[in-house]
């Protein structure tokens, strides 16, 4: 009985992980779905999926909001991409991408992609190991936004 | 791939106006991304039960300094469901060629699995499809056991429905044989299709459809675009081709007149003509020198041509223990062979 009560205390407590500290950041992905519809159009929906399958179209959601009371300074936000995952771009362009794991960054249009024979060519969105966004302005307190990026499971 | 691409920067485009975020975004990205057709079809791609995790980090300066600070959002997870799509294609460059009445004839076929779990398929072979011109009998089909992409007779493994059938990793393949009987009243240049047809064990029919927790993998099945089913076909062409050999003499007496009389000289003419759409491969003419008579050495003609009684010497002729003999080479069908040879009557 008491097992059965702290499972549902654990169901019903928030799932965003609320750090320690006065950011929040929240991952959110969604699918589309084509629905068709009663008068025979389709329409696309998206939908907060438990299974998906390659050829899948996901969208990234991540919110940040500033907690606390003083500004962040300094602010950005990474996303590494899951494996199966191959980056569509971003709903802004503003976004600055790695192709190597990390290590270094840039627009994709300023990268290069060595492959396994060592080979350079110019990167490619399927390339693209982490997403992530810098902000040149301080988060003040109580703002927040929303980073929006796509991709497709492989 | 390329052309995913230069939809998807179409796409792009769209999506770059200034959006208010939250639903009117929601809505904005389904609206603007209409134009993203279904994704071509394509290798397997991620395997059935795979976890796709996702997770993102901030960094900021925390106040009025010192170290960075670092957070990690909550972690997504999704399972990747197994798609169920398989393709089947003709081996055979082109028409296979037969005979009427030959039996074992061979057509190949490629089965792919096109999903990303591991799956059983269910073959069946049809050899009497509507629309073509002779039905060829049914023998067996085989799975190509060796990977050699060739039928090996004994080798190869006989397939039953239900009890072998073969099960194939994502986008791995294998070559599935089906042997036909040609009737004997299969007639010159009739083709005959052959289908060979293989359907998902778990499931097919329309796209989208899924099967609850059957999935490879832990999660579940869902029919892919090719409906877990394909089908393709592989032809023969019967090329029937035979050979009449007409033989005729003349007689030449040493008196002028046409006896039969010994020292008279025999000129015997044998014209071959082939029938039929397909090649006689090395047509060989071969006659015995009559008993009683002596071959006139250096006789052999062939249309016209005089040529040399020794075996193996580059010409087409020879004369050998009582026969002469003339390779031909490969005639094609339709066309006629006239060869002379003289003896003289002992």
């Amino acid at each position: 009985m008491i097992k059965r009560l702290l499972l549902a205390i654990a169901l019903i407590l928030p799932g965003p992980a609320l750090a320690a500290n006065n950011v929040s950041l929240s991952s959110d992905v969604f699918v589309e779905r084509k629905v068709a519809k009663p008068n025979g159009t389709t329409a696309l929906i998206l939908e907060q999926p438990r299974t998906v399958t390659p050829g899948d179209k996901l969208v990234f959601v991540v919110n940040y909001r500033n907690v606390g009371r003083a500004p962040a300074t300094d602010f950005s936000v990474t996303n590494p991409l899951p494996k199966a995952v191959a980056f569509n771009g971003t709903s802004d362009g503003t976004e600055i991408v790695s192709v190597d794991g990390g290590k270094s960054w840039g627009p994709l249009s300023s990268l290069t992609y060595q492959s396994g024979n060592g080979e350079i060519r110019p990167a490619l969105m399927t390339d693209v190991t982490h997403v992530k966004w810098k902000f040149n302005r301080s988060i003040s307190a109580g703002s927040g936004g929303k980073l929006v990026f796509r991709g497709t499971v492989k | 791939m390329e052309y995913a691409d230069t939809k998807d920067m179409r796409c792009r485009k769209h999506r770059r106006a200034p959006l208010a975020f939250g639903r009117r975004l929601a809505l904005a990205l389904g609206t603007a991304c209409l134009v993203l057709a279904s994704t071509p079809a394509r290798a397997a791609g991620t395997v059935a039960g795979t976890d796709i995790v996702n997770m993102a980090q901030a960094t900021y300066d925390a106040p009025g300094g010192g170290t960075p600070v670092t957070i990690d959002s909550n972690r997504v997870t999704i399972k990747v469901d197994e798609l169920l799509d398989v393709t089947v294609v003709s081996s055979d460059p082109g028409d296979v060629i037969v005979g009427p009445g030959w039996t074992a004839q061979v057509l190949a076929y490629q089965l792919t699995n096109s999903g990303n779990g591991s799956e059983a398929f269910t073959l069946s072979a049809d050899t009497a499809r509507p629309g073509d011109e002779f039905d060829t009998t049914f023998e067996m089909v085989l799975l190509d056991s060796n990977g050699n992409g060739v039928y090996d007779p004994g080798v190869d493994t006989i397939y039953t429905p239900g009890a072998n059938d073969p099960v194939l990793t994502p986008d791995e393949s294998v070559t599935i044989f089906i042997l036909s009987a040609i009737p004997d009243s299969a007639a010159d240049t009739n083709r005959a299709e052959i289908e060979l047809a293989a359907v998902a064990n778990t499931g097919s029919g329309t796209p989208g459809s899924l099967f609850a927790g059957q999935g490879d993998g832990g999660g579940d099945a869902v029919i892919g675009s090719t409906g877990a089913r394909d089908a393709d076909s592989g032809f023969f062409v019967v090329q029937a081709s035979d050979v009449r050999l007409v033989k005729s003499a003349t007689v030449t007496d040493p008196f002028g007149g046409t006896e039969p009389v010994p020292g008279a000289v025999i000129r015997y003419q044998l014209v071959a003509t082939t029938v039929g759409a397909g090649d006689l491969a090395n047509l060989a003419i071969r006659d015995d020198i009559p008993a009683d008579t002596t071959y006139q050495s250096g006789s052999i003609t062939l249309d016209g041509a005089p040529l040399s009684d020794a075996a193996s010497d580059g010409d087409a002729g020879s004369f050998d223990s009582g026969s002469i003999a003339v390779a031909l080479g490969t005639v094609p069908g339709g066309q006629t062979r006239t060869i002379t040879f003289q003896v003289t009557i002992d």
